[in-house]
């Protein structure tokens, strides 16, 4: 008896720490995801729920504004990813070279500043720089690359709102990317370098053959995780330009948003909720597999 | 007789390598600086925009330093309670669901870092997964529960809600740093007469305050930042957060864009003042919460 209650003491403890935590995702994510699916096979309005089998998914596949939306969304996180990717990995590379210590200090600390601010006021700063009379198309008139009078509103063109918004992006989330390969740049062992520099490497084939293929588990992780919440970002879009001109720059969050809150489709706004879960869930899946096996 | 020669170990080439450093270095330097300048170009056209009148900011071209300085902005804000009334619930919100995530993910953390049970890697994998969750798809649910429960339009349902993304986060990290810390350490303290709990408290957690401060600052910066959920589950301006509020000035008749700058700068200053301060703490949260698990 005594040993039987020694053995499983230690799980009594650990599931009565665990269960708090538990119980409260569980109410949180996992019901909510089962009550979406359910309404994905309804039509309803709030107010009434009628069952329609798989009618909101075959009007989805049907939707042109859908296919528009996904289409964009993949657009718009190719592109912020791989920006991020570039620029934060130039500015890691620069931060870790053999420059002042107080300085390498600042410039990161400043440089992760644009990181802190809520995407809704990093997007009401673009919207005013980016406006028709906007510090943007100031900088355009002083360049003389535009006229006055010719003043381009960004983000009311069906032409530019969707790169607008990427932009302010890129400009708000580079950071992670910095900090992130930053911390990887320091720890790959500085031999290396100085095995290549005595073989006569030059420092092109020192970045190509040590420091990217030490810094491909890092990379790989900061590009599945920003992939992740690039494509299900709201804040952004819905600020920046509410999906519009036209639904130039609807992606699949603010078209769920809009086809649920606006619409009061909730019916159809579930069933592009669960497609969208479905494909962020094949990424995850990857992700959530490689950090597994790397020893846990 | 002795003549100032070069030590036979630097070549003619290490030297030319010497000046190429300096050069490389030099361009660091300027790069990095012109980043700087870039990266915060947005910022200081936010805070100058705060000290204009708003009839000054749809000068095209624009002045780059502004003709007329005025708090008139800063100073509308603070004089109505309206307005204060968002940074009261921000700061509400935010502060409980920091608390809560700690304390709800330190106690899973401990046991997830701890105890090898059933079921363990289910809840790990679980755990990682939520993190990936498309949060709008949890909108449409969380309307119509909170709405039946009659928390709809509550700073209540905003505290619940936000845990869903705080807390896997805060177990994650607390895990991570808890895996670092041997547990002899708190065996040593049971041996001397403490208990399991008297040893966590004396040891464990005094040990990893580091994981506790970065883990905490970036709770508070999502719970402070979020928009979405704000949007979904509150109606009346006197639960509004910051993230709400500005944007509905936006919607106003007249878009006063000085104060909704100096709106901006109030509600970025207390993430970059807490970021001055505890910067290692941060960087450190930001890496391992990406890294963990």
């Amino acid at each position: 008896m005594l040993a039987f209650k020694r053995k499983y003491a230690d799980d009594l403890l650990a599931y009565s720490f665990l269960w708090p935590s538990l119980l409260i995702l569980v109410a949180l994510l996992l019901y909510p995801l089962a009550d979406v699916v359910r309404l994905s096979f309804h039509d309803s309005n709030l107010q009434r729920e009628t069952w329609i089998g798989l009618g909101n998914y075959s009007a989805l596949l049907q939707d042109p504004l859908f296919y528009k939306a996904l289409w964009q969304t993949v657009l718009f996180t190719a592109a912020s990813v791989i920006l991020h990717l570039l620029i934060g990995l130039g500015l890691a590379v620069l931060l870790n070279m053999q420059i002042n210590e107080t300085f390498r200090a600042w410039a990161r600390g400043l440089l992760i500043v644009p990181w802190l601010l809520a995407p809704t006021v990093a997007g009401m700063i673009w919207v005013l720089m980016l406006a028709p009379f906007g510090v943007f198309n100031g900088l355009l008139v002083s360049l003389g690359l535009i006229d006055v009078n010719a003043s381009v509103s960004w983000l009311g063109n069906p032409e530019t709102a969707l790169g607008s918004v990427t932009a302010m992006n890129v400009w708000r989330a580079f950071p992670f990317f910095m900090v992130m390969l930053l911390a990887g740049l320091q720890a790959i062992p500085k031999q290396l370098y100085e095995a290549a520099e005595i073989d006569g490497a030059t420092l092109w084939q020192q970045f190509w053959h040590i420091t990217l293929p030490q810094l491909r588990g890092v990379i790989t992780t900061v590009v599945l995780l920003d992939s992740i919440w690039t494509f299900r970002a709201f804040d952004p879009v819905f600020v920046m330009t509410g999906g519009g001109p036209a639904h130039s720059s609807e992606v699949l969050a603010t078209a769920i948003y809009f086809d649920g809150f606006q619409k009061l489709r909730f019916g159809y706004a579930s069933a592009e909720a669960v497609v969208m879960f479905v494909i962020l869930f094949i990424v995850s899946a990857i992700y959530v597999r490689r950090t597994m096996s790397n020893g846990t | 007789m002795r003549t100032a020669t070069l030590p036979a170990t630097v070549s003619r080439y290490h030297l030319g390598q010497r000046n190429r450093e300096r050069m490389l270095n030099l361009l660091a330097y300027g790069l990095l600086m012109l980043a700087i300048v870039i990266v915060f170009f947005p910022l200081a056209w936010m805070a100058t925009v705060s000290v204009r009148p708003n009839i000054e900011v749809m000068k095209m071209p624009p002045d780059w330093i502004p003709a007329v300085f005025t708090l008139q902005a800063y100073a509308k804000i603070f004089s109505s309670p309206r307005y204060l009334v968002v940074f009261a619930n921000t700061m509400l919100v935010s502060l409980l669901v920091t608390v809560l995530s700690l304390v709800l993910g330190a106690m899973a953390a401990y046991a997830l870092a701890r105890f090898k049970f059933a079921g363990q890697r289910a809840v790990l994998m679980f755990l990682i997964t939520t993190q990936m969750f498309p949060l709008v798809l949890l909108c449409i649910p969380y309307f119509r529960i909170f709405i039946t429960l009659g928390l709809y339009d509550t700073r209540t349902s905003l505290v619940i809600v936000y845990l869903t993304f705080t807390l896997p986060f805060c177990i994650l990290m607390l895990r991570s740093y808890f895996l670092n810390i041997p547990r002899d350490i708190e065996e040593a303290a049971m041996v001397d007469g403490c208990s399991r709990l008297g040893a966590i408290f004396r040891t464990l957690i005094p040990m990893s305050y580091p994981a506790f401060i970065g883990a905490g600052l970036y709770t508070f910066l999502l719970a402070w930042n979020e928009f979405l959920f704000a949007v979904v589950l509150i109606e009346s301006w006197e639960n509004r957060v910051l993230t709400m509020a500005i944007y509905s000035l936006m919607a106003e008749f007249v878009t006063e864009w000085n104060m909704m700058m100096a709106f901006s700068v109030l509600a970025s200053l207390p993430l970059v003042i807490a970021f001055v301060f505890l910067q290692k703490f941060m960087v450190q949260g930001m890496t391992a919460g990406a890294l963990t698990s």
